[in-house]
């Protein structure tokens, strides 16, 4: 059976809703760059965004091409444990916010591992960096593939274009516009990405017979009976509890990203970071609700309506809807929509690199820069981030979805231990923080099956590469590495006698806005063994057999 | 130490219940659940809705809570610093009156 190429019959519809929107989120990053004017600008925007722009932007760099393009194709693949997997990333800002990020903002952070280095010194902090970057590259690798579908549905052009040309696009608007373009634009984006996803998909919706078209996240339970007939496992769980248990891992690695923590740091102030995420997770909430209901009438088109979408075309699901079911014009704004999705993720994710390399790296290791010289290297590592990432897209994975998701887990082994332990535990130190964060870091990158794809935990395809199973092995150890090398070699003179622990509890009072040093104060051992036993428990679990 | 415990307690119990909020499914994974709600399965839509209205109640619980904490950790480093300033005047006017008995 030959398959059908799905593209615009008339690319000039794409051409002008591309091109339009671009010209709108050039035009606001103009605007916005002229007020950069220092480091503070370029990334945390001077801290002066307010909630409910915060609170969409965060929306916005979160819902990237995965809720718009990925998440369906999944869903297609693996039905409702993807969407199971889904619901609890929207913990991400509530979780980053009450556990560390305020924390962090009253420190007037500019990344987390500005905190790192704060906490752990040099040597811990240039690690995390470089972590932190193959995170936010392999982030920013899922978004360039769906940019790069999305151009080649748009133009009818093949995908190597596609990623050329629609990657130099988003990494030239990156790099002119700084933070304050991208927390400007990322709320109009959050707003454009809302309505040419919902909308259409209402639409759809109708056609295919659904009832509750006016309110598509939630009103689809009359297709539900049509759904069962024809395909009785829709609903089925198919896995076994450790492998919902392993979801966890995501929602810990989610504390770990960068570029989402730099969010917070934008906010005007601490009551504002709070209000900008009950924004974020009513808009998030919403988004991710439409997804499920994408993905569930793509599969109800598959099933009931002769719909045939061949596995290479799976990402492309959200788009082959539109174009079966909707006006060719609304199949062109969606796929604007769905670049303005990559576009503010793509932000976040160079931004972040650009954070890392030049304040974090560069301007540690050689602190007399002066400052015009930093805002340049932000600049050029922003440009140079987009640049491989495009590289690095030009031979993808079968999913766009699996390099993000991944790359979550590895932020959950190499940078959320250090920042959660690091806040609330006096007694972390930058021995337990280079133990976790590279022996940590180098077993889930082992474990996954892109490196030695026969050395993997659960030989479940899908399992390995989006990282769950490393995750669930990498993360506690991380923790517990963490915890114990930093209790051994706080009482073994010798290296102790390198430590700060005086400034290190200084730095942790001040930031939870304490003005005295008390030592009971963040100093639990009971808290300490208690993660340790349970950690230990879940590794162990881990490796044994996963029945899959 | 009162501030203190309250920001320890909220945040566990905060990321307990976020998390569990979070991961209905591992729940019903464990325990399943026949059923239909609202036409839709029961171990499908209440994760869903948990994942979103569960979730917004708890933030909006934990900007609030979040808020009150500051303000508690505010008035507890007032008094910390209340506190010192009266011990080390304690201390002074102690050394006063030695100076001074001194000087007799």
């Amino acid at each position: 059976m030959e398959e059908t190429a799905w593209q615009l019959s008339n690319p000039i519809l794409g051409i002008v809703a591309i091109v339009a929107m671009f010209v709108l989120f050039y035009i606001v990053s103009f605007i916005s760059n002229k007020k950069s004017q220092s480091v503070a600008d370029l990334y945390v925007a001077g801290s002066t965004i307010g909630p409910v722009t915060n609170g969409l932007a965060m929306a916005s760099t979160y819902m990237s091409l995965a809720t718009f393009l990925g998440i369906t194709a999944l869903i297609l693949e693996l039905q409702v444990p993807f969407i199971m997997l889904w619901i609890q990333l929207i913990l991400s800002i509530p979780l980053i916010t009450i556990i560390y990020g305020t924390s962090l903002r009253r420190m007037g952070a500019f990344s987390p591992t500005h905190f790192i280095r704060e906490r752990y010194g040099v040597s811990a902090s240039i690690i995390a960096a470089l972590f932190m970057i193959l995170v936010s590259l392999m982030y920013a690798l899922g978004q360039m593939i769906g940019v790069a579908l999305a151009f080649e549905m748009a133009f009818g052009i093949p995908y190597l274009p596609g990623l050329l040309v629609g990657g130099l696009l988003i990494v030239g608007y990156v790099t002119l516009g700084g933070m304050a373009g991208a927390s400007n634009n990322a709320a109009i984006q959050m707003v454009i990405i809302a309505l040419m996803f919902i909308i259409p998909l209402g639409a759809i919706m109708k056609a295919v017979g659904g009832s509750g078209w006016f309110f598509p996240p939630l009103l689809y339970a009359d297709m539900v009976p049509a759904m069962v007939d024809a395909m009785p496992g829709f609903f089925d769980y198919q896995f076994s509890p450790k492998w919902y248990v392993s979801l966890i891992g995501l929602t810990i690695g989610s504390l770990g990203l960068p570029h989402l923590a730099m969010r917070i740091y934008t906010a005007s102030n601490l009551k504002s970071a709070r209000n900008a995420m009950v924004w974020f997770t009513f808009i998030i909430g919403l988004v991710f609700s439409a997804t499920y209901a994408m993905g569930f009438v793509g599969v109800y088109a598959t099933q009931t309506q002769g719909v045939s979408i061949s596995s290479a075309d799976a990402d492309k699901l959200t788009l082959i809807l539109n174009l079966v079911y909707n006006p060719e014009w609304v199949t062109a704004l969606v796929i604007a929509g769905a670049i303005a999705a990559g576009l503010s993720t793509i932000s976040g994710n160079l931004l972040a690199i650009g954070a890392l390399l030049s304040q974090d790296i560069i301007t540690t290791l050689k602190p007399s820069i002066p400052t015009k010289m930093r805002v340049k290297l932000g600049y050029a590592a922003i440009f140079t981030g987009g640049i491989v990432s495009i590289l690095l897209a030009i031979n993808p994975p079968a999913f766009l979805v699996v390099s993000i998701l991944w790359a979550f887990g590895l932020a959950g082994v190499t940078n959320a231990p250090l920042i959660i332990v690091g806040v609330w535990w006096k007694e972390a130190n930058k021995y337990g923080a280079i133990a976790a964060s590279v022996i940590g870091g180098f077993l889930y990158i082992i474990v996954s099956p892109f490196v030695f794809p026969s050395v993997v935990i659960t030989g479940h395809g899908v399992t390995d590469g989006m990282g769950l199973s490393g995750a669930m092995l990498a993360i506690p150890i991380s923790f517990v590495l963490l915890i114990i090398v930093s209790y051994v070699t706080n009482r073994m003179p010798s290296l102790s006698r390198h430590l700060t622990p005086d400034a290190d509890k200084r730095l942790i009072e001040r930031i939870h806005g304490w003005s005295n040093v008390n030592p009971k104060r963040y100093n639990s051992q009971l808290g300490a063994a208690i993660t340790v036993i349970l950690f230990s428990a879940v590794a162990v679990w881990a490796l044994f057999p996963w029945n899959m | 130490m009162k501030a203190y415990r309250m920001e320890v307690r909220f945040t566990v119990i905060m990321t307990l219940l976020l998390v569990a909020a979070g991961n209905v499914a591992l729940f019903f994974s464990i325990f399943p659940v026949e059923g239909m709600l609202f036409g839709f399965p029961i171990m499908y839509i209440i994760p869903i809705l948990s994942g979103w209205f569960g979730i917004l109640f708890l933030a909006i619980l934990a900007n609030h809570f979040g808020n009150k904490i500051d303000a508690e950790i505010e008035k507890a480093n007032e008094e910390e610093i209340e506190e010192l300033e009266q011990r080390s005047e304690g201390m002074g006017e102690m050394e006063d009156g030695r100076d001074s008995m001194a000087v007799k």
